[in-house]
């Protein structure tokens, strides 16, 4: 199947991402700016009105005034990993803007695949991811017990793709509408985000998706209540290896290494993009509701 | 388990906890964001300002752009960020705030995003902020770029914020900002 082919047979997928960038990133950012007429909000509405680690790391560091101060952010963190436990990753995997520019990159540069990132082992990936989720919320432990001194600091606002991503929205849109953000200036932590995000984990990695495998706080938990949820009998993704037919071809549209050498899937990794299931010729992999077949 | 695993789970947890402490290391180097409050006085020394919310730790700035790491000096050197996400009402009585930036030649940027309304003319939150409350949502930065002229000069920028009360004209706190070049030199000479 050649690209146009993929392209066609995910054609709802990559229309949900326009949106997402549309509802979530100024100058557009309509939800925000939805929620900000209702609540009589005056700030500039921006993805940061979405952020996708900060609320994590109050969660973890047991900061409730932060989470009642701040509603708007908490309510979407608890709506997207609530949907992530009964629907899967679905955030991820249809409609984070920024996901979807570093998938859309490495879709658009014709690297050669020799030289890109693939890890193929499923168990070595998720320790990687779940060594960062781990490292993170111990950041934020230590710094809610107190006891991150002046040695160890939140690795949010500094670390940040979204910045980066509304940064370059303004760059590109501000001439359009008003916008929040700023392309001018660039900290060495935004260099290395920039780098980390879109160079290695665009362009140089397999699938496009290095940031939300390895340092997306917000995926890593999503992925630990879609685990919990497809072993509930949640809507997931299923494999039935009597139709494989074990051509490889969704490993080859994965776009989080997320199929495992037997082709069943990883469900710590997967974020229910359905790729997959597009792709596979004998109908091996499905979408599934209800116990029958849940994941052991 | 599978020692690979583990070594891949041990090697991602100590890259994400040396990330929190670089990032210390980062914010020392590269200063961006500092609390405001009102009334402070004249901060020509680091002072924690104490009131119904939290303690606030108001401290003059300096930014030195020669203690920038070597990939901010190669990509962005001449780009100076400050800003606050805190401006606090410490005193007794409402106050309109006015942000006045003094002495400043160098082209800068206002960036600024509030829950509060904010006058980009007259600089001014133009709603009177209560004893106590804090200017809410705010994301305020300044983009100072330096003209070449003036990136090897020891000090690019000598002046400091004044929060002044906009009805009275009374400057409620002032913090002074430099950004220097090869502060440890000068210090020594
Ligand atoms: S893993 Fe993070 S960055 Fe990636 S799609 Fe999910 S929320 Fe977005
Ligand atoms: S396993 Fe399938 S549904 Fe899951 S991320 Fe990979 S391609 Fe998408």
């Amino acid at each position: 199947m050649n690209r146009f082919e993929i392209l066609k047979k995910n054609k709802w997928r990559y229309i949900s991402f326009i949106i997402g960038f549309l509802l979530l990133v100024s100058p557009f950012a309509l939800l925000i700016r939805l929620e900000f007429w209702i609540t009589g909000n005056l700030a500039e509405p921006s993805i940061h009105y979405a952020c996708l680690r900060m609320p994590i790391g109050w969660i973890f560091r047991g900061a409730v005034n932060y989470l009642i101060s701040r509603p708007e952010m908490t309510a979407f963190i608890i709506g997207v990993l609530g949907l992530s436990l009964f629907l899967g990753p679905i955030f991820c995997g249809w409609l984070c803007p920024v996901g979807a520019v570093s998938e859309a990159i490495s879709r658009i540069i014709p690297l050669p695949n020799k030289f890109r990132i693939h890890i193929k082992d499923t168990n070595i990936t998720s320790a990687l991811r779940y060594g960062f989720f781990a490292g993170y919320i111990t950041i934020y432990i230590l710094i809610g017990l107190k006891l991150s001194g002046d040695w160890i600091g939140s690795i949010c606002c500094r670390f940040c793709a979204s910045t980066i991503l509304q940064n370059l929205a303004a760059g590109i849109f501000g001439w359009l509408l008003p916008t929040y953000g700023s392309i001018e200036y660039w900290g060495t932590a935004s260099i290395i985000v920039l780098i980390s995000w879109l160079i290695i984990g665009g362009i140089f990695t397999y699938g496009g998706r290095g940031w939300c495998l390895f340092f997306c706080p917000l995926g890593a938990f999503s992925n630990l209540l879609y685990k919990v949820g497809a072993k509930l009998g949640f809507y997931r993704i299923t494999y039935n290896k009597d139709k494989c037919s074990h051509c490889k071809k969704c490993n080859l549209v994965c776009p989080m290494w997320a199929i495992k050498s037997d082709h069943s899937v990883e469900t710590a990794l997967c974020i229910n993009c359905k790729e997959c299931v597009n792709i596979c010729p004998t109908g091996a992999l499905t979408m599934k509701w209800g116990k029958e077949n849940a994941t052991k | 388990m599978n020692k690979k695993v583990v070594i891949a789970f041990l090697f991602m947890f100590l890259l994400t906890i040396s990330t929190g402490v670089y990032g210390v290391i980062l914010s020392n180097t590269e200063p961006t964001l500092f609390w405001f409050a009102v009334p402070a006085g004249n901060i020509t020394e680091p002072k924690v300002l104490r009131g119904p919310g939290p303690p606030i730790n108001l401290t003059p700035i300096k930014v030195d752009i020669d203690r920038f790491t070597p990939l901010k000096k190669f990509f962005n050197p001449n780009v100076v960020e400050i800003g606050t996400h805190w401006i606090y009402n410490y005193g007794k009585k409402p106050v309109i705030l006015r942000i006045e930036l003094i002495n400043c030649t160098l082209p800068v940027k206002w960036d600024v995003s509030a829950n509060f309304p904010f006058d980009e003319k007259t600089h001014t939150f133009t709603k009177p902020l209560m004893p106590g409350q804090r200017i809410d949502g705010l994301v305020f930065h300044w983009i100072f770029e330096i003209p070449p002229e003036l990136m090897n000069k020891p000090i690019i920028y000598q002046g400091g914020v004044k929060l002044i009360d906009a009805n009275t004209g009374e400057v409620l706190t002032f913090i002074p900002i430099e950004i220097v070049r090869g502060e440890l030199m000068r210090g020594g000479s």
